[in-house]
């Protein structure tokens, strides 16, 4: 996947025939991080922590479900996978990179949570966790593609 | 595929070593007063901080990246509080009044960064 063309509104993506497959097929991951995932504080000592951490989870839940029909729009949308002899363009605003990207990480992060928070790329890949770790791995390189465009604009 | 796994590696983030070239030293010029970022503290307002912490899993580009979209920051400065997520564990990116501190914490969050407020004592 790599960036063919820029403006100031939007970006424009070559993916080869692989990227085309398996970009939506990591999209429809999402979302993955757990709910309990996110914490608003590691002290007791803030006012009225538990209903702080209950608006945070409103919000997140607020976000996934807005993110979840976004990602669907963008699967079945035909204008955002132009068909080339070399796979797809993906023709993207600022804003749905800045927002594909927090779908891809969530995607990274909840597959990473899965796997057990390891500190170290798993020893051994198995059955059980060959999937996540691919998951993990493919978000990350397509959020890295994004990043790397966006370099240029930032 | 194996390739760009390695690549991945080589960018930080997971089995990241290292992804900037070079450090976020602040510069200090003649004549310009360094500045801390946080706001002095009044004895009359209770601040709230807003921490990020280090994880392995998210990019180190990604952090910076997030930094300047939820700030405003300049990249060098972006760069200078991801570097101190990473080496140091954790790094106080604002101190706020209760209400900005939220809102900035469910920003990050937003990004899947590990972010929570805490009271400044």
């Amino acid at each position: 996947m790599k960036l063919v063309r820029a403006t100031n509104s939007r970006l424009v993506f070559e993916m080869g025939h692989r990227e085309q497959r398996s970009l939506p097929q990591i999209l429809k991951l999402y979302p993955c991080v757990p709910p309990a995932h996110h914490v608003f504080s590691k002290s007791d000592r803030l006012p009225d922590r538990e209903g702080n951490q209950q608006l945070l989870d409103e919000a997140m839940a607020e976000q996934r479900a807005e993110n979840k029909k976004q990602v669907q729009a963008l699967l079945t949308d035909p204008r955002k996978f132009e068909h080339t002899e070399a796979g797809a363009r993906l023709s993207l605003s600022l804003a749905e990179v800045e927002w594909l990207m927090q779908v891809l990480n969530d995607i990274r992060v909840g597959s990473w949570v899965i796997l057990g928070s390891p500190d170290q790329k798993p020893a051994e890949l198995t059955s059980a966790n060959a999937a996540h770790f691919l998951a993990m791995e493919m978000a990350g390189y397509f959020q890295m593609q994004l990043l790397e465009a966006l370099g240029g604009e930032t | 595929m194996d390739s760009k796994f390695r690549l991945l590696d080589k960018r930080g983030g997971f089995f990241y070593v290292g992804v900037m070239a070079e450090t976020a030293t602040p510069q200090i010029q003649p004549g310009i007063v360094q500045t801390t970022e946080d706001k002095p503290k009044s004895g009359l307002e209770p601040g709230y901080l807003v921490i990020c912490w280090n994880d392995p899993v998210n990019f180190m580009d990604y952090v910076t990246h997030v930094f300047q979209t939820v700030f405003g920051w300049p990249r060098k400065k972006a760069e200078f509080h991801m570097l101190q997520v990473h080496e140091q564990g954790k790094s106080v990116l604002a101190r706020e009044s209760l209400e900005k501190a939220e809102h900035y914490v469910h920003q990050l969050q937003k990004y899947t960064l590990h972010a929570t407020m805490e009271r400044d004592e």
